[in-house]
């Protein structure tokens, strides 16, 4: 294999549990987001953008949507000759086989593979952020600065601190300390969980926390803490773009509304920095005579015939005549039958509402079984991915709906899912 | 199952259609229609949807805007190692003598392509009828009837004599056999009008090719078809779902609107149907503003709307300003309507920019063109 000076690897193995029924079937890196992406959509970009051509996605937790999703990396430009883009489950070999311990863990599995390209640098990026970022300029300060790691790293606002790995560095952003979650930070410069080691460097490191029983073999409590004890060069490298974690149902939710407002923080429509996808092969939307939108991102293959506000809409979603969602994200190929109401909502994919019902009802007669503040919060509320919600039943706001809702009377409103490609007006 | 056997012919020009502006920078095949796609996606999907593995698109000179549109064929899953796409420009050293290219100029070009493949059979058709055409059972009928050749038609009734003029009928007889062919009748004797598709077997069909060279003949129609009719076993297949030719700027706009209606849309695009596939842009989601009032339009990725909208297709990035009145019309990609403009019955070619204020109006008969790039 030809070297390369630098190699991305993605941990992408997560479950994201706080995102609750959305990844039960998927992991984090694959949950949609923002009317026609998945997460991991925004790390590929970047590193496509920033002239890393050879990537590894480090799965685990249910990595088949993202295994199919990424297949060979065409929409990312990183189906190479010389490297691209490769999905690394964990293996067995002839000694042993074992799930990925941790995030040092995972990389240290995977030393051969990234020996392989015999690369200077290797830039460790988490697949669940959103943001728009060139890591060759972060790679242009690690090698201008010799340091043995660069860890990125944005300001958060103070009260938010506590909740960040905090990089506490000197007057030249050299890192003296680090802690995790602080509970009196002393600055409020936030780990972005994107690193730049120098490869010859980190690998040792890998090496002697593999040996370590005692580690949890994560790089920000074991391996950080471990260069920084003997003295490595630990460059902090100010990013001051927008970057999202949407690991909670409601950061989620907010991160697509951001996309609506007047001034997002970054430019999702910028033709020199496209975030790329797997395009599904769809017709435009189409929107009715009767329909009213505002405010909303709409995509390919959807047909509009309700109200639709300050939305953001994916591909292949249908909203019939007089329903009307307000402040919802509908996820792909979802259904939102005549009449109905989503209030504040996330719909999963290939959902089915009923006509007549109501998703995020604050009405007394409404169904409370599904109430979870643990997942929701601030209203929102969730129904899960190939959920139906039966007729005119009226879902209570904050709730998580993990499986369908039938018909309370003697009828069963069971099966409806099957109509699904005749019912549309 | 791919199809080994047989490899498609697309003829990316028409000497019988005409589109003026819209075709002064680009071939029929690439005229943008529908949204998001050009002419030429529905054919190259309809033969790979059949599993055709192997398709040559015959080309005129002006072909910048289709080969860079077709790039390697990946996004119609046709960058493949030994068969894929393949574009083939006339021969240079051909001819005209001030005539018009004919199907058989083009197919010359497609000697050396046809004879190098490996398929024993072809599918050939034109560009420029719009449809979601499953080929499979074409070919199966071919085989059923033991066929030499298998024409594609459609039934046709009430034929004005304009259109009559532009139209090749078949006669067809109870067991499907084409017992009749009038090009370009006076009279409507038949509803079985040719949709300019037919199968045959490749090394008939270059039999048939070289000995219409060999004669300075240029026409499919007429000396392929008519001149074998009673020779050859010549035997129609019947498609019944919605088919749009588009030959003038009218059919042009008539199409595009017509893929306001429902059924049309279900013909193309239904989920029972297999997927019309284009040239992959990576466009953001379509943003509607907070002030816009969108009516019964078809839009594709990557817009940005703010004024109103009603009857329209809209093609991918194009931007409506805040109070503009947009009706009626066809606007390409990457069009620009400014503020408070009002627009009725115009087609916009790629990349106009109407500047604030201003108004264009056109017939619902007589739509106004705007050439690509232009300021207005």
């Amino acid at each position: 294999m030809k070297s390369k000076e630098c190699v991305a690897m993605i941990l992408a193995g997560g479950q994201g549990s706080r995102l609750g029924i959305l990844t039960k079937d998927i992991a984090k890196p694959a949950v949609p987001f923002g009317g026609k992406y998945k997460i991991i959509d925004f790390p590929l970009s970047n590193c496509a953008h920033s002239g890393i051509t050879a990537v590894g996605v480090l799965t685990q937790y249910q990595p088949l949507e993202l295994n199919t999703y990424i297949g060979n990396g065409q929409p990312w430009d990183l189906d190479r000759n010389d490297g691209g883009v490769y999905v690394l489950p964990p293996y067995v070999s002839a000694e042993k086989g074992e799930w990925y311990k941790g995030t040092a863990n995972a990389i240290y599995q995977n030393i051969g593979f990234i020996s392989g390209f015999d690369p200077k640098y290797v830039v460790i990026l988490s697949g669940d952020h959103i943001y728009k970022m060139d890591y060759s300029k972060m790679i242009k300060a690690h090698k201008a600065a010799e340091a043995a790691a660069t860890i990125a790293v944005i300001e958060v606002p103070w009260d938010e601190a506590s909740r960040f790995g905090i990089m506490n560095t000197d007057e030249d952003m050299n890192i003296v300390e680090f802690e995790e979650k602080p509970k009196k930070p002393k600055s409020n410069l936030a780990s972005m969980g994107v690193y730049v080691f120098s490869w010859d460097i980190l690998k040792k490191y890998l090496i002697a926390d593999e040996n370590d029983p005692n580690s949890d073999n994560d790089f920000g409590k074991n391996i950080i803490p471990a260069m920084l004890r003997d003295q490595n060069k630990m460059l902090a490298y100010r990013f001051d773009g927008y970057w999202k974690d949407v690991g909670t149902i409601q950061s989620l939710w907010e991160a697509n509304m951001n996309l609506l407002s007047e001034n997002p923080g970054y430019e999702i429509n910028d033709p020199g920095w496209k975030i790329f996808s797997r395009n599904p092969a769809k017709p435009p939307h189409y929107i009715a005579p009767k329909s009213k939108v505002k405010n909303c991102y709409i995509t390919e293959g959807c047909e509009i015939f309700g109200d639709v506000e300050n939305s953001v809409i994916f591909q292949g979603v249908t909203i019939e005549e007089g329903a009307v969602v307000r402040d919802s994200v509908i996820f792909p190929d979802a259904y939102i039958g005549k009449n109905a109401v989503v209030n504040k909502a996330m719909i999963g994919t290939d959902a089915y509402i009923s006509e007549n019902s109501e998703i995020g009802s604050a009405d007394d007669d409404s169904v409370k079984d599904f109430y979870n503040t643990k997942i929701c919060s601030d209203d929102i509320t969730l129904i899960g991915p190939n959920v139906s919600v039966a007729e005119g039943i009226k879902v209570a706001s904050c709730s998580m709906v993990t499986r369908n809702i039938k018909k309370p009377s003697v009828e069963k409103a069971a099966g409806k899912k099957s109509v699904k490609g005749t019912a549309t007006a | 199952m791919v199809n080994n056997n047989t490899l498609g012919l697309i003829f990316s020009e028409n000497s019988e259609a005409s589109l003026g502006e819209l075709m002064k920078f680009r071939s029929l095949a690439a005229v943008p229609v529908g949204g998001r796609y050009r002419i030429i996606d529905f054919m190259l999907s309809n033969m790979v949807n059949s599993g055709i593995a192997n398709v040559g698109i015959t080309a005129g000179f002006k072909n910048r805007s289709l080969t860079d549109h077709v790039g390697s064929g990946r996004a119609w899953d046709l960058a493949r190692k030994e068969t894929g796409l393949f574009i083939l420009p006339p021969p240079e050293t051909i001819d005209l003598n001030g005539r018009i290219m004919g199907g058989i100029d083009y197919l010359s070009g497609a000697m050396s392509y046809l004879n190098r493949s490996r398929q024993e059979y072809v599918m050939l058709s034109d560009c420029n009828t719009i449809c979601n055409i499953d080929l499979e059972k074409v070919m199966d009928f071919h085989f059923e009837k033991d066929a030499d050749i298998t024409v594609v038609y459609t039934e046709e009734p009430n034929l004005g004599p304009r259109e009559l003029e532009k139209h090749i009928l078949f006669g067809v007889a109870d067991d499907g056999s084409v017992s009749d062919i009038q090009i370009y009748p006076k009279k409507q004797k038949s509803d079985a009008a040719y949709m300019h598709m037919f199968f045959i077997k490749k090394s008939l069909l270059i039999e048939l090719i070289e000995d219409c060279l060999a004669h300075d003949e240029h026409v499919i129609s007429k000396n392929i078809l008519l001149a074998n009719l009673g020779k050859l076993r010549i035997f129609a297949y019947k498609f019944e779902g919605y088919k749009k030719k588009i030959d003038t700027i009218d059919a042009f706009f008539e199409f595009n609107l017509e893929l306001l209606r429902e059924d049309v849309r279900r013909e193309l695009f239904g989920e029972d149907k297999k997927s019309i596939y284009t040239k992959v842009k990576d466009s953001v989601p379509t943003k509607y503003g907070r002030e816009a009032e969108v009516k019964n339009s078809f839009i594709a990725d990557g817009c940005e709307i703010y004024g109103e909208v009603e009857n329209c297709i809209v093609f991918r990035g194009v931007k409506i300003g805040k109070g503009a009145k947009v009706k009626n019309s066809v606007i390409m990609q990457k069009s620009q309507i400014m503020d408070n403009c009002t627009v009725d019955n115009v087609i916009f070619d790629k990349e106009v920019i109407l500047c604030s204020g201003k108004s264009l109006v056109g017939e619902s008969t007589y739509p106004l063109v705007i050439g690509k790039r232009k300021v207005v």
